[in-house]
């Protein structure tokens, strides 16, 4: 993994984190919002190779502790996303079985942004949090995924090529 | 060769974790690290945010506008008629008009209530990832906005200063599920906490075990000590169910909160509580139903 795509990369994703806080936050969904940069950031890990899933849940999670709208330590983000990159990373071969297939990527990508929204609440509360009681929390995370679930294949294609640019020649052969 | 790999992976992991762990207990022992990069953060989205605010508050509405359908076909009515006029004017736009119109009722309520305040727009909403429930408005401490400082909308209470840059600030919304404030029931002294359930409802808590709570009482902030975090005498909501439990302690009753918060779009921060508490002078009294009464009076049959 070179540098410079490390460095293209963290831009896209600041890039995307710009448009979530200052575009997409304005929607109001109904019920509960949608995000589309715990979406992207998804799909770019379960696109990376093992170092890749790692080194970018880090650099994602710290982007994303940069929300102003959180009052939670800064690193808590980093934290779960660099735990999720590495469920990426040991379980390759399962993500890869799901990438292969549309639905079932999008399908995985809705199912690793539930699961890291209910990491970033347990390790809160391990951190003393109150994030408000379990089953609305759980309607918030469910109505998550399904927005991140219907909302997906509408971008899927353009951050996979996005993606494809950011390799160099040598990781795109 | 794939041990070495896998070696330099699980070496990689150590060092991001720990990295994280350094960085939340920097946070937690006090170093305003988060503090300054997120304020730094704020300040550089702020023009932004005011930007993307005129360009997409139609398309952030809508979905609203969506999910209140049953309510809107009635404003519907109501609006048309009103942008009607507008058109024919063809002196304001419908969305200045709005705000103005919003920027007059908050200033008038803070006006009876004796608050001192400053006016801000709605530039943003908390992303829904953080769990909270957030919006952004457009002034700062360079406004005199400060933490712990009462919000209100044209209708009532809308949340509490959270934290604050030079020209924009956090409100944390009163229907977040961590938000608790402590009312009063307008006319009575019995007092109760109310609390944000994530939606439209809110819970109520009566800690005066021989209140009485009835439906369509209105609640109105008790205030804190220095009018921090809140002032007194904001309405707050309305009861709409009381809950019948014998066995419990306190009284509960669901309450409906007055602002609508998914359609609030100026906002004014009390940074100065009132001299003396305005009691329930700010409830929204209902308009009197004006009767008009006809008389015939007698056409005179033609002579011929």
């Amino acid at each position: 993994m070179s540098g410079l795509r490390v460095f293209y990369t963290s831009i896209f994703l600041f890039l995307l984190f710009m448009i979530q806080e200052v575009v997409i936050a304005r929607v109001n969904f109904p019920f509960n919002g949608f995000s589309l940069y715990l979406a992207v950031l998804m799909i770019v890990l379960a696109l990376e190779d093992r170092t890749g899933s790692l080194v970018f849940g880090f650099i994602g999670g710290l982007i994303m502790d940069l929300s102003t709208s959180i009052d939670t330590p800064f690193g808590q983000w980093a934290l779960v996303l660099t735990i999720i990159g590495y469920l990426f990373s040991v379980n390759r071969e399962t993500v890869g079985d799901f990438t292969e297939s549309p639905f079932t990527f999008v399908l995985f990508v809705s199912a690793a942004v539930s699961l890291s929204l209910v990491t970033f609440l347990i390790i809160g509360v391990m951190l003393g949090q109150n994030n408000g009681g379990l089953l609305h929390n759980t309607g918030l995370i469910f109505i998550n995924s399904l927005w991140t679930f219907l909302i997906t294949p509408i971008f899927l294609p353009l951050i996979i090529r996005i993606r494809k640019l950011m390799l160099d020649n040598r990781e795109r052969v | 060769m794939a041990r070495g790999g896998g070696n330099r992976s699980r070496l990689l992991l150590v060092l991001l974790l720990v990295s994280s762990l350094f960085l939340i207990t920097l946070d937690l022992r006090g170093v305003n690290l988060a503090g300054s990069i997120r304020s730094g953060v704020a300040t550089a989205f702020s023009p932004l945010e005011s930007i993307a605010s005129k360009i997409f508050s139609p398309i952030g509405n809508f979905t609203s506008d969506l999910k209140n359908f049953n309510q809107s076909k009635k404003k519907i009515e109501q609006l048309t008629k009103e942008v009607d006029l507008l058109k024919s004017t063809q002196i304001l736009d419908e969305d200045t008009v709005g705000q103005l119109s919003q920027l007059r009722n908050v200033l008038d309520l803070a006006g009876r209530g004796g608050y001192k305040v400053v006016a801000a727009k709605v530039i943003n909403r908390g992303s829904s990832a953080t769990f909270k429930q957030t919006i952004t408005i457009d002034a700062g401490k360079n406004s005199g906005v400060g933490i712990n400082m009462t919000v209100i909308s044209d209708s009532g209470l809308v949340g509490v200063v959270k934290s604050v840059t030079s020209n924009s600030a956090i409100v944390l919304l009163m229907s977040d599920p961590t938000f608790k404030i402590g009312v009063r029931i307008a006319g009575t002294q019995s007092i109760g906490v109310v609390s944000g359930q994530g939606g439209s409802t809110y819970l109520l808590q009566l800690l005066d075990a021989t209140g009485e709570i009835k439906k369509g009482d209105v609640l109105v902030a008790r205030g804190s000590q220095d009018g921090k975090p809140f002032v007194p005498g904001v309405p707050v909501g309305t009861v709409t169910t009381v809950q019948s439990n014998a066995s419990s302690i306190t009284q509960n009753a669901d309450v409906v909160g007055i602002s609508n918060l998914e359609r609030i779009g100026v906002v004014a921060v009390v940074t100065s509580p009132p001299k003396n508490d305005p009691r329930d002078s700010l409830i929204p009294r209902p308009r009197p139903t004006e009767t008009i009464f006809v008389t015939p009076t007698p056409t005179p049959s033609p002579t011929k």
